[in-house]
């Protein structure tokens, strides 16, 4: 088995340059038929690492120990699912599943795109091989997943026990899979930037993959925020880390880029903004992959150090220079006829919703390198932690909310002072009935108060718009209310859709706000039979109970939760003794509800004197932060729903172009 | 033309905006990180500052009080910097603090020779009174060569 994903790498490697080759080629000599070749070897490509991800997968799930690679990361007695997970949970494994991931898409993009795009085409696959080229290099030559050793091992060393965990398997695949999708749309503007054609077809065509790259970045956040929050037991579930930061940055970039193109669609507009947008988001995933593989800077989740540090700078230069030169030799071409009219628009409201979020991605990513920096310019490291972020985030969050509410109401072009204030005199009410009603509840932090008018005020755009096409429909076609509302969504996925994530955006806001500035503390060491109190619970110390297996040593303690003298709760947070490695970890108990959760961590047990050490956070709405997460998901599933017009749209942009002239398209009709 | 130009001030401003914000935050957020050899060549000129030092926890030393929830522990340089992302300074002396950290749980990775980072204030008598301890959870970490 190892011997066959060592080969079938090596294969991959192959057929990658050539369809390289037969693509350049092609293009030169005009000739279908080499083009044709080189798709059909980016599908041999693709059919090689599976080869190789199913080798690996077979020597983690039979415990085939010779390989390094499972004996490193995976043990005999680890549960079947972590064996799966064991194929991203260590670096050569990763990079692999990264490959494969990437090889799909590609093939996807070449299924796709079989009778369109004929000029763009090649020009994106020979990025994306090119791209593919330089992971299968890692794979074939620097970190090989299928090393064997000298002398077998009965048994492996396993996987970290912070990574056997339900979120963690889940969490580096969304990830991934954010990451390595963003690698199409870029592609396909390389593609049109060599070509020349520079409509908006590329993004035509590779919008869906945008979405598709940001629900899983979305996602891919999300479960690596909550993963902290179950398994870290610090409370929290972001400590603006290096490693976290490099996934919320292509995060940031993509959402400003899904705005901006609508501009582009619409105005044709920003062309060059979203050129460089689509850039960007791509430069971050590959310099986030560089960030947690080089321990350039220091990480409280230090990876393996390994030399793939400068391969990857190398890679990463390359790309950045070379898309800039590009870039740059195109902007003649990039000329926009149109022009900004009144700052009373939604473009305006656009631009300046992707000059902030542009703006935090820029902060994010000048906290993160901020040691370097300062390390080169003044020889001495300098690092700002998590307030550094807080603050310069906090008011730039406000800006963004701010615009969210006002986006979905404005007009293109321009709107006049009195339409403005008609439009929006239901959303400011509700903002600020919002303010006066927590000011009165005695709250006084000026943030917290202007966060949740603001929240209030970008809701109420949201219901507004929902009413007003809800009423439409009730009095043009006669449905019911509930009728109307679905219709309504489903003739208009796209908008609609987009609402349900704004609204999805608003309620984790709200989380995190609330969150941050209201959580609770109570660290104590208690004996059995005692009691004490956080917020308006009393919580009783029952006991210990200690069950083992052959995999890990469960300690649990069991807590009676009172509020008001009834018993609402029995909760038994646990501490894990894993046996190998030999590591301690933590199983926190959560009661979650809308208003609060409580959250316990048995941080420790005194064996001499039998006293066990609690830590309690009270984290008042830190719920909303996971079901606005999940709303933001279905709204994405909404917009991302296959949709009739906007196929023809597609169609008639792509058509256009044929229609001027485009070479015959190779395996078409 | 006159519109264009709105825009590029209305845009500007946001960016100097943004600008302004990191610059202050930067000012007034940023600690020095250091290796425990950096901070014992620069002892002098660093006590009473708010620190981030990296280290290792010196097997021994450790003391735990879970009644208290005090932690006290010496930390030192690792001995074998290759791999650490922490160069050390040339001329620096081997250097060894003694660390305190008051009312937080001990991690539960915390033991004898594992790479902590120390985020406190350097007290005049060389204590680093700890705000927190963070042991480096390697994620993904290296496996023993079993040759």
């Amino acid at each position: 088995m190892p011997l066959i994903g060592q080969l079938a790498l090596a294969l991959a490697l192959v057929v990658a340059v050539y369809s390289i080759g037969a693509n350049l080629l092609g293009i030169r000599r005009n000739s279908p038929d080499l083009l044709l070749s080189a798709r059909h070897a980016l599908w041999a490509m693709c059919a090689m690492v599976t080869v190789a991800v199913a080798a690996l997968w077979t020597g983690l799930l039979t415990s085939d120990f010779s390989l390094e690679y499972v004996a490193s990361y995976s043990s005999v007695t680890l549960p079947i699912q972590y064996k799966f997970a064991a194929l991203w949970g260590g670096q050569q494994g990763s990079l692999l599943f990264w490959t494969w991931l990437l090889s799909i898409f590609t093939s996807i993009a070449i299924f796709q795109n079989r009778r369109r795009n004929p000029e763009i085409m090649p020009w994106a696959l020979v990025v994306l091989a090119g791209v593919a080229i330089f992971f299968l290099g890692m794979l074939n030559f620097v970190t090989r997943p299928f090393d064997l050793l000298a002398a077998v091992p009965p048994d492996g060393s396993d996987l970290n026990p912070l990574l056997q965990n339900y979120w963690m398997a889940i969490h580096p695949p969304s990830l991934y899979t954010g990451y390595v999708s963003a690698a199409v749309p870029f592609a396909f503007a390389c593609g049109a930037l060599i070509t020349r054609k520079l409509d908006d077809g590329w993004i035509r065509t590779t919008r869906r993959w945008a979405i598709f790259s940001w629900f899983f970045l979305t996602l891919g956040n999300l479960f690596g925020a909550r993963w902290a929050y179950e398994v870290l037991g610090w409370g929290g579930y972001w400590a603006w880390d290096p490693v976290e930061n490099a996934a919320f940055m292509p995060w940031l970039v993509m959402t400003a880029y899904l705005h901006s193109v609508m501009i582009q669609e619409r105005k044709d507009m920003l062309k060059v903004w979203n050129l460089a947008l689509i850039g960007m988001a791509f430069m971050l995933t590959l310099f986030g992959t560089f960030l947690t593989r080089s321990g350039v800077i220091s990480s409280v989740h230090s990876f393996t150090q390994s030399g793939l540090g400068p391969y990857f700078l190398t890679f990463l230069i390359v790309v950045v220079v070379g898309y800039t030169a590009l870039l740059a030799s195109r902007v003649k071409d990039l000329k926009s006829p149109a022009e900004f009219e009144s700052y009373l628009s939604r473009e305006a409201a656009f631009l300046f919703n992707n000059l902030m979020l542009v703006g935090i991605a820029f902060a994010v990513f000048w906290g993160t390198v901020f040691p370097v920096i300062s390390e080169a310019v003044r020889g001495v490291k300098i690092t700002v932690g998590p307030p550094f972020f807080d603050k310069v985030n906090g008011p730039l969050a406000l800006g963004l909310v701010f615009l969210m509410g006002v986006g979905p109401l404005i007009a293109w072009r321009r709107t006049s002072p009195q339409t403005l204030m008609r439009t929006f005199l239901a959303p400011l009410t509700m903002g600020m009935g919002a303010g006066v009603v927590v000011f009165a509840m005695g709250l006084r932090q000026w943030y917290v108060l202007t966060a949740l008018s603001l929240a209030a005020f970008a809701i109420g755009t949201v219901v507004v718009e929902f009413r007003r096409g809800v009423s439409a429909r009730r009095h043009l076609v006669h449905e019911t209310p509930a009728r109307a509302l679905v219709n309504l969504v489903a003739k208009n996925n796209r908008r609609y859709g987009g609402y349900i994530i704004h609204l999805g955006v608003v309620f984790a806001f709200i989380g995190i706000v609330a969150s941050s500035f209201f959580r609770t503390e109570v660290k104590r060491s208690v004996r059995t039979g005692q009691s004490f109190s956080i917020g308006a619970y009393d919580i009783t110390y029952l006991g210990l109970k200690g069950v083992e297996t052959a995999h890990l040593e469960d300690l649990s303690a069991r807590l009676a939760v009172y509020s008001g003298g009834r018993q609402i709760a029995t909760m038994a947070p646990a501490k894990l003794f894993y046996k190998r490695p030999q590591q301690p970890a933590t199983r926190v108990a959560i009661r979650s509800t809308p208003l609060a959760d409580l959250y316990i961590v048995l941080a420790g047990v005194d064996d001499q004197s039998g006293l066990a050490t609690f830590e309690v956070f009270l984290t008042p709405l830190v719920f909303w932060l996971w079901a606005g997460g999940l709303m933001m998901a279905i709204g994405t599933v909404v917009v991302m729903w296959p949709n009739v017009r906007e196929r023809a749209a597609l169609a008639v942009v792509l058509g256009r172009d044929e229609a001027l002239g485009a070479a015959p398209v190779p395996g078409g009709d | 033309m006159p519109s264009k130009l709105r825009f590029v001030v209305g845009a500007g401003l946001i960016v100097l905006a943004i600008g302004y914000l990191i610059t202050t935050a930067v000012r007034n957020t940023s600690e020095y990180y250091l290796t425990v050899n950096e901070v014992g060549a620069r002892q002098g000129q660093l006590s009473g500052q708010m620190l981030r030092v990296a280290g290792r926890v010196k097997a021994g030393t450790i003391s735990w009080d879970p009644a208290t929830l005090t932690l006290g522990f010496a930390m030192v340089s690792p001995p074998n910097p290759d791999g650490s992302p922490v160069k050390p300074v040339a001329a620096a002396e081997p250097a060894e603090f003694h660390v305190i950290a008051r009312g937080e749980p001990k991690p539960d990775m915390f033991a004898a020779g594992r790479d902590v980072i120390v985020e406190g204030r350097l007290a005049a008598d060389g204590t680093i009174v700890a705000r927190q301890v963070l042991t480096s959870c390697p994620s993904k970490y290296v496996p023993k060569q079993a040759k």
